[in-house]
């Protein structure tokens, strides 16, 4: 592995009782990058980030972040990192203004420097108003900003975030990811699990995918589709089907086809196929059986296809 | 500073609940009430010794009950987590709620011995005999005791998987335990100073498993 790694875990295991939750996983998380980390309902997720935030102990392998081994050095380690659990929570007898800052306090902000920090982090996240609010009183979604809050207001390095938009509405998700872009933008390290994949998409600059407690893959989604070997695809609408399914399985490479909605078919091709020749073969056989063509265009394999390929396929490292 | 920062947090936390504002005020006047209804059980004793006996059973049980289901519902809700990610040590946590409820019990056993102290003053026409002894002695046992429950009701807290559990626990365990202070006094005679001494031995021991286990604990 580089030195570089702002985080790196090396053949992490880690078992609760019988069960094993990870098995030597090992990952370096580059500084400045998004990291999207995916996976099925108890592949490891959480227990990862729980030992990457030092939440865990007695797990075999190592940790180091920003070159300092986690185990025995937890409080020099602690002051830059930020982290929002799948579901913040605060003591409820808080109104949020103490909660951030105590916390804000014992991240190492001034106390001349805390109300300040409050309000601008407040105002990022899109929330002054509910500054004087008992933390007991808020939404599930409003908690969760608070949750984030807490974890970027004393400016971390690195900001680890377990599902941080579940729970979110579609506004508030949108304005998360746009501060998700802030942070990338900032030079921050961002790790994040989510269940959301097109959200994983749209922002990680790499993705890992667990599975049973193995990491099965790390790299960009172009590495992902390669590795996934999804094949390829061509998205065709019709404007007149005179049994268009006929003439698209005569196509070099034909896999198979997906009827979608009425005159419209996504056919998938091997993929070593040539998509050019494809598509022109496509055109030629659909004219000569008397079909229209409205549209047609080669698609792209979305996170969510190549996941589940992946999974499927038990791809490995 | 963290340890100052939590213990005036938690204080913050304490002093304003509903429980700390019932032992401030109900408990003196419950002290009150038992001591002018039922005349015949408090024979021999000033309404200030009474008032600190009662403040340190009842508000010590109300208490403790109160801090080891605060410890129970806060860990099993993961509140920690965003405490234990940054730069403290968990023991930090578990002296500031110790010392947060004990200061808040012990204000209110200070309050009912003030009371009580007036009213044997208004009673008697004067001060009491020996009025600085009878407030330490009441003060020492009332500490001693509240701090045997507190500490115990930490550690019961931070071990128990469930309320129920817990104030089992507390009302069967920490409670029996606080009786080393006050039946060698009451029954054998011991100067308030050696109960007291006995008590922060037993307090100090089992703040100080209470915070290594809490260390140790993988929530």
């Amino acid at each position: 592995m580089a030195d570089n790694g702002l985080v790196v875990l090396s053949n992490v295991s880690k078992s609760y009782r019988n069960v094993v939750a990870l098995r030597g996983v090992s990952l370096e998380l580059r500084r400045g990058e998004t990291f999207g980390y995916i996976g099925p309902n108890g592949a490891g997720k959480t227990t990862t980030i729980r030992i990457m935030v030092g939440l865990l102990g007695k797990y075999s392998g190592d940790v180091t972040i920003n070159g300092v081994p986690l185990q025995g050095n937890k409080e020099k380690v602690n002051r830059m990192l930020g982290y929002v659990p799948q579901k913040a929570a605060f003591q409820e007898w808080r109104t949020v203004d103490q909660a951030l800052s105590t916390f804000g306090r014992l991240s190492g902000i001034p106390r001349s420097e805390i109300d300040a920090k409050i309000a601008a982090t407040l105002e990022r996240i899109g929330i002054t108003e509910v500054r004087n609010r008992k933390v007991g009183a808020l939404s599930g979604g409003t908690l969760q900003k608070v949750g984030l809050a807490q974890a970027i207001m004393h400016e971390p390095e690195l900001l680890v975030l377990d599902e941080p938009v579940a729970g979110l509405d579609p506004e508030s998700r949108y304005h998360f990811k746009e501060l998700f872009r802030d942070f990338r933008k900032e030079g921050k390290t961002v790790f994040f699990s989510s269940h959301i994949l097109s959200d994983v998409e749209d922002l990680a600059d790499r993705i890992g995918i667990l599975s049973a407690g193995q990491l099965v893959h790390v790299g960009t989604m172009e590495e992902l589709k390669e590795q996934a070997r999804v094949g390829k695809q061509v998205s065709i609408e019709l404007s007149m089907d005179q049994g268009a399914m006929v003439a698209l399985k005569k196509v070099e490479g034909y896999v198979s086809v997906d009827n979608i909605a009425l005159n419209r078919f996504i056919v998938h091709l091997e993929q070593s196929t040539d998509l050019d020749a494809a598509i022109h073969e496509l055109i030629t056989e659909l004219i000569a059986q008397g079909s229209r063509i409205r549209s047609i265009s080669a698609v792209s394999p979305t996170l969510e296809q190549l996941y589940v390929n992946y999974l499927a396929k038990g791809v490995h490292q | 500073m963290s340890l100052a920062l939590l213990f005036k947090d938690e204080l913050n936390g304490f002093y304003r609940s509903k429980v700390m504002i019932a032992l401030w005020i109900g408990l003196p006047a419950l002290a009150l009430l038992l001591f002018y209804a039922v005349p015949s059980s408090t024979s021999g004793l000033s309404v200030a010794a009474f008032a600190s006996v009662i403040v340190s059973v009842i508000g010590g049980t109300i208490s403790s009950v109160m801090l080891a289901v605060t410890i129970i519902n806060e860990k099993e809700r993961k509140v920690y987590d965003l405490f234990f990610i940054r730069p403290i040590h968990r023991w930090e946590l578990v002296i500031a709620k110790f010392l947060a409820v004990l200061l808040c019990v012990v204000v209110a056993g200070m309050l009912a011995v003030l009371i009580g102290l007036g009213l044997d003053t208004a009673r008697l026409g004067t001060l009491p005999p020996a009025i600085g002894e009878t407030i330490a002695n009441s003060l020492l046992i009332t500490i001693g005791m509240i701090g045997i429950t507190t500490s115990a009701s930490a550690l019961i807290g931070i071990a128990s998987p469930s309320v129920l559990v817990g104030v089992i626990a507390v009302l069967y365990g920490s409670n029996q335990v606080a009786g080393v202070v006050i039946l060698p006094y009451l029954t054998a005679g011991f100067s308030p100073l050696v109960s007291f001494a006995v008590a922060m031995v037993v307090t100090a021991v089992m703040l100080a498993i209470a915070c290594v286990y809490f260390e140790r604990k993988q929530m």
